[in-house]
């Protein structure tokens, strides 16, 4: 009785993880929306999405924690749990992240440039990422997580492609200077989008082999 | 059930065994004990005889003798004993045996000894002179007897305890075997014991009662999952918890998704926001409608809650696939987008120059030239309602004449000599090759289709360009109309779309090249009613080729 307690619970952490997966998902696409298609109320909502996942990491960990201390989970029980717990993080920062994307592009409303640079293959390598990297969550997929972790290459190469062709276009026309600044401070934020999805991955694997590998 | 048998049987059979050595042993005893008093009795009877005989002598002689014997006279002094000095012995009057001879004749009793757990049986006789012989004798009491025959009644308990043991385990299990052999999915009543087939007869009647109900919900099954999996919408069930409790694979393969393993949660399916949304609306007890897209499809679902005691226990959720209704109501609002501004366009000029004419701000001078203006906006309104019309009757296919033998090769010179001051103006070389094609047809429905191919493709050259017609028959006999052209060619993306009505891969409407939009829709149209097919091939800034063949 007290097992089948558990197990159901665990399948509640897994559904609730796959709820939080979503809103990051739908944060990080808002928040790409705002910025490629000019759109002010994507940014907003992007921004709400962040809050609501704020929540959802909250009430997961507290989940886990009542699961930690109630039921003294052993071996992948265990393991399912804290990698739980170190993924809500890494959702909560890509959350955070697309909200701080969202921010930005009140900034640059209006300007073109982003249409000159790499930055929506890059946006959509990212979106990519992560939702593979949700994917293998929710499917427990190891080589879609191993995916992930390569594809993290591709956002890091497309990261320097777009700081280099901002800087040229820095060193060509210094009258909007500050929205190549604001590009890369999303391009940056891209590239640790891509950090936290390799990080989920990572855990997505830790949960199903027991071995943390460090990428 | 065996081992209850078993146990049975070895405890009425040991049972039977203990009450069998009492009672013998009980039987044995009184008898033993009557033939020792019996013995008694005939040697006292000798003795008394011979003490009648030859007084205290005979005792004297009777050496041989083993029992006991006392000569008591009348007053009860012990006048003789074989086993211990008279002198010493006390008056033997008080005893029971003797008072009782001295009384009737003869007397018998006897006393246990409990030290020696002996019994001693005395006999006394009296003398025709009053004095009395006793004679004894002792035996073993009966525990004592029990004592002596221990080992031997154990060792006889023992047999006894394992023979018993042996048979009783074999009859249990003799009459447990039938009961053990007992198929209960097909109970043979007759063969077995009387007094449990009724109970197998119950058994039978069960059996068959749940078999025809098996079947049933089998059926039933078997007809549900028929009619969801036959269906082309999605259909999930999903409890409370989001599980996922029924499904068809119409559903997997809407959202994607590979085989189902257990009951997983439905958002592992999919969990985009408006299926979730309205996965967790109708778990919150409203029904909810949404539309999703998942890539290039468009979804419509439908959530409805199913309550259970007023308290929502589950959703049914129903997935239509409704990309190409979407797809043509997008198709819709850019038809009727393109085919208002394809006819306010001219209307626009035209509205314009006559109001400029009307209010006499146009110098009389001018007029003529404003009319000619009048004229070709009104000509290019008039060549548009033409075109929509020439389709409007292919699309209904009534065109009001039969189908007659036409030279598609005849057709096509026709056509080119029509064109041929156009392609002048511009320095394009229009080449005609191959033979007659004979095909059945409308003859104008097929003209107009060779001269819009051929109008494109002197339109949408560059000027000194080059088009190539060429009619001939493939190597199956059917004729083939190819027109090659060295034009701007279409770009990739758009070549799916340049048969739709006023679809222009340019899409700024450019009044310079002029047409109307419709000319490759009449082709596609014009080639389906004479069962052709058409193909595009086109490389952007190189040119096309349009082949049709029938």
């Amino acid at each position: 009785m007290m097992r089948s307690k558990f197990d159901e619970q665990l399948e509640y952490l897994n559904v609730e993880l796959i709820k939080m997966g979503a809103l990051c998902e739908e944060a990080i696409s808002s928040a790409i929306k705002a910025l490629l298609d000019d759109d002010q109320e994507m940014s907003r909502k992007a921004q709400d999405t962040d809050r609501e996942i704020d929540q959802k990491e909250r009430d997961i960990e507290s989940l886990c924690l009542k699961l930690l201390l109630q039921q003294q989970p052993v071996a992948r029980d265990l393991r399912v749990i804290s990698s739980a717990l170190k993924m809500i993080s890494d959702m909560e920062r890509i959350g955070d992240q697309a909200s701080d994307i969202a921010e930005i592009t009140a900034f640059i409303s209006g300007n073109e440039v982003q249409s000159r640079i790499h930055i929506r293959d890059m946006a959509l390598a990212a979106i990519n990422m992560v939702t593979e990297s949700i994917d293998s969550f929710v499917r427990k997929d190891m080589s879609l997580a191993q995916n992930v972790i390569q594809s993290d290459d591709t956002v890091d190469a497309l990261f320097l492609k777009v700081k280099e062709e901002l800087i040229s276009l820095i060193k060509g026309d210094n009258g909007s200077a500050e929205a190549y600044m604001d590009l890369l401070m999303i391009a940056k934020y891209l590239e640790r989008i891509g950090d936290h999805a390799t990080n989920i991955a990572e855990w997505v694997l830790f949960s199903i082999t027991g071995k943390h590998v460090e990428g | 059930m065996k081992r209850k048998i078993f146990s049975g049987i070895f405890l009425v059979s040991v049972l039977t065994f203990l009450a069998c050595l009492v009672l013998i042993l009980g039987v044995l005893y009184n008898y033993f004990d009557m033939q020792l008093i019996e013995g008694l009795h005939t040697e006292g009877t000798t003795i008394a005889a011979g003490i009648e005989a030859g007084g205290e002598t005979y005792l004297q002689n009777l050496t041989m003798y083993d029992n006991r014997l006392t000569w008591i006279a009348a007053d009860g002094e012990v006048l003789f004993d074989n086993q211990a000095d008279p002198s010493s012995m006390e008056n033997h009057l008080d005893r029971e045996e003797i008072a009782e001879a001295l009384q009737s004749g003869q007397g018998e009793s006897s006393r246990y000894s409990e030290t020696l757990s002996q019994k001693t049986v005395y006999y006394a006789l009296k003398l025709s002179d009053n004095s009395v012989i006793r004679l004894s004798d002792t035996r073993s009491t009966v525990w004592n007897l029990l004592f002596g025959m221990f080992q031997p009644i154990l060792l006889v308990l023992t047999i006894a305890i394992i023979l018993s043991a042996i048979l009783a385990s074999r009859i249990s299990k003799s009459i447990v075997r039938p009961i053990n052999a007992i198929d209960l999915e097909a109970p043979d009543v007759e063969g077995n014991y009387d007094e449990i087939s009724p109970l197998l007869l119950k058994i039978h009647h069960q059996n068959d009662q749940i078999r025809r109900q098996m079947e049933e919900l089998r059926r039933q099954r078997e007809e549900f999952q028929l009619i969801t999996e036959n269906m082309s919408e999605g259909f999930l069930v999903v409890d409370a918890k989001t599980e996922l409790l029924s499904y068809n694979s119409a559903a997997l393969r809407l959202l994607g998704s590979g085989p189902v393993e257990g009951t997983p949660s439905v958002l592992t399916l999919n969990r985009g926001e408006s299926f979730r949304h309205a996965v967790e609306t109708a778990l919150a007890g409203e029904h909810c409608e949404q539309t999703m897209s998942l890539g290039s499809a468009v979804y419509h679902v439908i959530a409805n809650p199913v309550t259970h005691q007023k308290k929502p226990a589950g959703a049914v959720i129903v997935i239509l696939d409704c990309t190409e209704r979407e797809l043509r109501d997008q198709m819709r609002r850019e038809f009727t987008s393109n085919v208002s501004h394809e006819l306010k366009t001219p209307l626009t000029s035209i509205y314009g120059v006559s109001e400029m004419i009307a209010n006499g701000i146009v110098k009389p001078g001018d007029i003529r030239s404003f009319a000619q203006n009048i004229h070709e906006e009104s000509g290019r309104l008039i060549t548009l309602i033409e075109d929509i019309m020439k389709l409007s009757q292919l699309d209904e296919n009534s065109i009001p004449a039969d189908p007659v033998a036409v030279d598609l090769y005849q057709l096509a010179a026709s056509v080119i000599e029509r064109l041929k001051r156009q392609a002048e103006e511009r320095n394009i070389a229009v080449d005609l090759d191959g033979g007659t094609a004979i095909v059945q047809g409308i003859p104008n429905v097929l003209e107009e289709m060779i001269y819009n191919l051929c109008d494109n493709a002197i339109k949408y050259n560059r000027d000194g360009g080059r088009v190539r017609i060429s009619v001939n028959k493939d190597k199956d006999g059917h004729p083939v109309v190819r027109v090659q052209d060295t034009g701007i060619g279409i770009p990739k993306e758009h070549q799916a779309r340049v048969f739709e009505r006023f679809y222009r891969a340019d899409k700024s409407h450019s009044k310079k090249i002029g047409g109307t939009g419709l000319g490759l829709s009449i082709v596609k149209h014009a080639a389906a009613y004479h069962g052709a097919t058409v193909r595009l091939e086109s490389e952007e800034g190189k040119g096309t080729i349009v082949t049709v063949r029938f």
